[in-house]
């Protein structure tokens, strides 16, 4: 089984890399990393800081755009052109096709990281930026926060069209990043709002907990176990949605 | 003689879809029950609409049926090991246009478990029975249709199935085209395997069907041997083509006639049968009028097929 | 057939089965990072927060929406209660880059500007930001109404406080948007009597109605008390004057300031205490408060050692 997951996610990422709109993120990607050289000439006094911002808030954000936008087409793209149909007709499983297809976009993912690192790594080392594990620490969250958002459209696209996805799966990620704020703002509430948000703050993907940027810029490190807890709430997070995922598609009809 | 072995059945299968947002319920199928043989080749026929594609569709483990049952290799539908014994071609395929043809079956390949040396000569192979050794290195999305149908049958065989079910393969392929498919089914069928495909294009069954069965508006409307379908809707017809036989000499035959049509000075005549044709010779000899030709009609699965389909439209 | 049946429906109990599992762990592990983050992180996130003037261009217009996420963390921290000296700084970076992205954020000028000088004991914090919000906001009568409230009580100037209580109450408009008519009153007063207590009395009060946060409401109340204590204090300090002008002679307890008719009414302590007299030196002290509130001596001769303000 692993070896037609292998095929189908290989698959998956041929096909991604025939995305034209994936090369356009990717050398915006690397324009804004490179600018920072440019706007650190403009900015008097702490420019380390300004490269480094800059840097892991451009890889972070086409990261989530790649992840959102190539990912809510991975199921329904398939579905609308009905490319599914020779696939689901030999002996492969459902929740098969949807892992090999995640796992084709983390593949393209990765790749698209790397290379944004390099980037970035090249323009740290030019202007005599230290390079410290910390940010490599946050740049592996990051990867992990692409992976939680790559599930998120997932599971809508098995369920919905891509623009619907696209909405949602863009709505989850601000949400995941506000959902400390909902709790607080829960506790001021009566009970029922407090249950309503409280509940949403645990179900819904806690994003900020990825976030190491502003540690990384303020030298502020992060434990090796909170490092681990967080890669296991990822991994934890990620496999729930993959098997929802599973549960919605293995009911759906191919229309 | 033993009794052949079933290898795709269906009992009482029936399929509704929910249109529209008021989820109003649409009956695609109702009710099927379908038997196919190990070594037959056997049509699915019906007109548009009929429920074809739905019921493959079901067979095929892409969407669930409302009710009833089916069965593959004994096994209910979905069962791997049932789809490891099977191949599939969807109705006017789409595949991923960006791979080869020799990428595009090395995928199929990959996903029932083949690789290595043997598949690449599964490959050429089937790149050879389906006459696109030519078309190996090219992208698909510059295949023509028919190409598209041919490397879609050959994905359909890369396992080497014992089942090859095909929706509508001879569908918008040219004459020499479809009759190149019929020689491949046909090929197919001799090294014993058994073949169900649907179809609207009664000829090409006719030449190739060991059994049909006929499909109108989501109902099984006849299924058998076409022999025996066209026998017992026996309907011998004789059609003869008359020139100068005037009104009066019209007026004469009409009633020994099924159905008469003038054009200027000719007129076909369609006679019920043997019996009719010496009183009609009399008739014409009679009103001096020169006979053009005497065909016999034999009926044809076209004739069994409009006639069920009017009669279904007509109760419906 | 119904073997399988019982198979795919044994199957899809298990996943379920596996969902749930997937849940509770995912649930479990937000717990545990949630326990292990605490308040540290939050300040952090006030404290990486970039210039207003910085991060309005980049909001591209959605500054508004900037201004009350970012108070909504403010919030957040302000709810911990265990903020630091130096966190303060950061609470004033925040306060200035909320105000700065949405300069009519009326709201976190006041609440902001309260938290910083009831809480934080930064006057001069809390003075900064609502002097920054008095320009962009002349139709606001809460602005030069707490800076009034911080001159008065945090920098004992009631001329000054005096001064922005009648810039507050000169704004047009009508309750609740406008002033109340306590708000004219209290310049006045301010102008007329100064530090008095029942002048302060009157304040708090007046900040009493218009604040809804908890933590600063339980503040302005221990001050009210606090404040109530004095008031009690000096009446009865002026009935022991008055006694003794009528009787030459030191009142031998309260009850004979009230049997006397120089005190219509024994005040009673808010704390639940009690006023005690020294029939000896006729001091009048609070059992529970020792001290003296220095501000509201109308000289300062009457000031004594231990005075607090
Ligand atoms: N997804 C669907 N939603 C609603 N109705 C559907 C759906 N799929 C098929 N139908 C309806 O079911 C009926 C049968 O359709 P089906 O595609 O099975 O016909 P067919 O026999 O394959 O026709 P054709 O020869 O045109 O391919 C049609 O009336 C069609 O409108
Ligand atoms: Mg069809």
């Amino acid at each position: 089984m692993i070896a037609r997951i292998v095929s189908i996610s290989l698959n998956t990422f041929r096909e991604n890399l025939r995305e034209k709109l994936l090369y356009n993120l990717l050398i915006f990607a690397l324009l804004m990393i490179g600018s920072s050289i440019l706007l650190s000439r403009l900015t008097l006094g702490d420019y380390h800081r300004l490269i480094l911002d800059l840097g892991l808030a451009s890889i972070n954000i086409f990261g989530v755009l790649i992840a959102i936008f190539v990912g809510i087409g991975l199921v329904s793209k398939e579905i609308d052109k009905k490319t599914i149909y020779t696939i689901i007709s030999k002996p492969v499983p459902r929740y098969a096709f949807l892992v090999g297809k995640y796992l084709g976009l983390v593949i393209t993912l990765m790749a698209n990281t790397v290379v944004m690192i390099i980037g970035l790594l090249v323009v740290l080392h030019v202007m005599d930026v230290p390079i410290t594990v910390l940010l490599f620490k946050s740049l592996s969250l990051i990867f992990v926060e692409l992976m939680v958002i790559t599930a998120v459209a997932l599971v809508f696209s098995t369920f919905t069209s891509s623009t619907l996805s696209a909405i949602f799966t863009l709505a989850i990620y601000v949400i995941g990043h506000l959902s400390a704020d909902l709790k607080t703002f829960g506790e001021k509430m009566d009970t029922v709002g407090r249950g309503i948000l409280s509940a949403l703050y645990y179900i819904m993907p806690n994003l900020e907990r990825f976030n190491l940027k502003g540690h990384v810029i303020n030298h502020v490190d992060l434990s090796a176990d909170d490092l681990l807890l967080t890669f296991a709430y990822g991994a934890s997070y990620t496999v729930m949605l993959l098997v929802l995922a599973s549960m919605i598609f293995q009911r759906r009809d191919f229309q | 003689m033993a009794i052949p072995t079933v290898i795709l059945k269906t009992e009482v299968l029936r399929k509704t879809f929910k249109v529209g947002f008021w989820g109003k319920q649409v009956t695609a199928l109702e009710g099927l029950n379908l038997e196919v043989r190990q070594g037959e080749v056997f049509g699915f026929l019906g007109p548009n609409g009929a429920g074809k594609t739905t019921t493959l569709k079901m067979l095929m483990g892409l969407i669930y049926p409302t009710s009833g049952k089916a069965w593959l290799f004994g096994k209910d539908i979905g069962n791997a090991e049932a789809k490891a014994r099977l191949g599939f071609l969807p109705e006017s395929p789409y595949f991923y246009d960006y791979l080869t043809g020799i990428e595009f079956l090395q995928f199929y390949g990959h996903l029932f478990g083949l690789r290595g040396g043997s598949l690449h000569r599964r490959i050429d192979e089937l790149l050879d029975l389906v006459g696109m050794t030519h078309a190996r290195d090219l992208q698909l999305r510059k295949f023509s249709k028919g190409m598209l149908q041919r490397i879609g049958i050959a994905q359909a065989l890369i396992n080497d199935p014992e089942l090859v079910v095909l929706d509508e393969p001879m569908s918008g392929l040219d004459p020499i085209g479809r009759k190149e498919i019929r020689d491949l089914i046909l090929r197919l069928k001799e090294t014993g395997k058994t073949i169900f495909f649907s179809s609207h294009i009664l000829h090409d069954a006719e030449l190739l069907c060991d059994r049909v069965s006929i499909l109108v508006k989501g109902r099984l409307v006849a299924m058998g041997r076409i022999s025996d379908l066209i026998g017992a809707a026996s309907m011998q017809s004789i059609e003869a083509v008359v020139e100068g036989l005037g009104s009066d000499g019209l007026a004469q035959v009409r009633p020994l006639t099924i159905k008469v049509t003038v054009h200027g000075e000719r007129a076909l005549l369609v006679l019920n049968g043997q019996e009719q044709v010496d009183p009609i010779l009399d008739k014409i000899r009679a009103a001096k009028a020169k006979l053009i030709s005497l065909t016999p009609q034999n009926s044809s699965l076209e004739d069994l097929f409009m006639r069920e389909v009017r009669e279904q439209g007509g109760r419906a | 057939m119904k073997a399988r049946q019982l198979h795919s429906k044994s199957q899809n109990l298990i996943t379920w089965l596996l969902l749930s599992l997937l849940l509770c762990m995912t649930i479990m592990l937000q717990y545990q990072l949630q326990q292990r983050e605490g308040h540290v992180q939050k300040l952090e996130q006030l404290r990486l927060l970039p210039r207003g003037e910085v991060l309005k261009p980049a909001l591209l217009g959605y500054h508004h929406l900037g201004a009350d996420i970012i108070w909504l963390k403010i919030i957040q921290v302000l709810g911990e209660r265990i903020v630091g000296e130096k966190d303060y700084e950061w609470l004033y970076h925040a306060l200035d880059v909320a105000t700065t992205l949405d300069t009519k954020y009326i709201y976190a000028y006041d609440a902001g500007a309260t938290v910083l000088a009831e809480l934080a004991g930064r006057v001069d914090l809390s003075n900064q930001l609502l002097e920054k919000g008095l320009e962009p906001n002349p139709g606001s009568w809460r602005i030069p109404f707490v800076l009034g409230f911080n001159h008065f009580f945090h920098l004992g100037d009631h001329l000054r406080a005096a001064d922005y209580m009648a810039r507050a109450a000169r704004v047009p408009g009508f309750p609740p948007a406008g002033p109340p008519p306590y708000v004219a009153r209290l310049a006045t007063r301010l102008y007329a009597q100064g530090q008095n207590p029942e002048v302060a009395i009157e304040f708090l009060e007046g900040m009493l109605q218009q604040t809804h946060e908890d933590w600063v409401r339980d503040q302005l109340e221990r001050r009210k008390k606090r404040v109530t204590v004095e008031r009690d204090l000096q009446t009865i300090e002026r009935s022991v004057q008055r006694y003794i002008e009528k009787n030459g002679r030191n009142p031998l307890s309260l009850l004979d300031l009230v049997v006397n008719g120089v005190l219509t009414r024994m005040p009673i302590e808010p704390y639940g205490g009690e006023y005690r007299l020294n029939s000896k030196t006729g001091e009048v002290t609070s059992s529970t408060h020792a001290e003296r509130m220095r501000v509201y001596r109308s000289s300062d001769a009457m000031a004594k050692k231990g005075d607090i303000e």
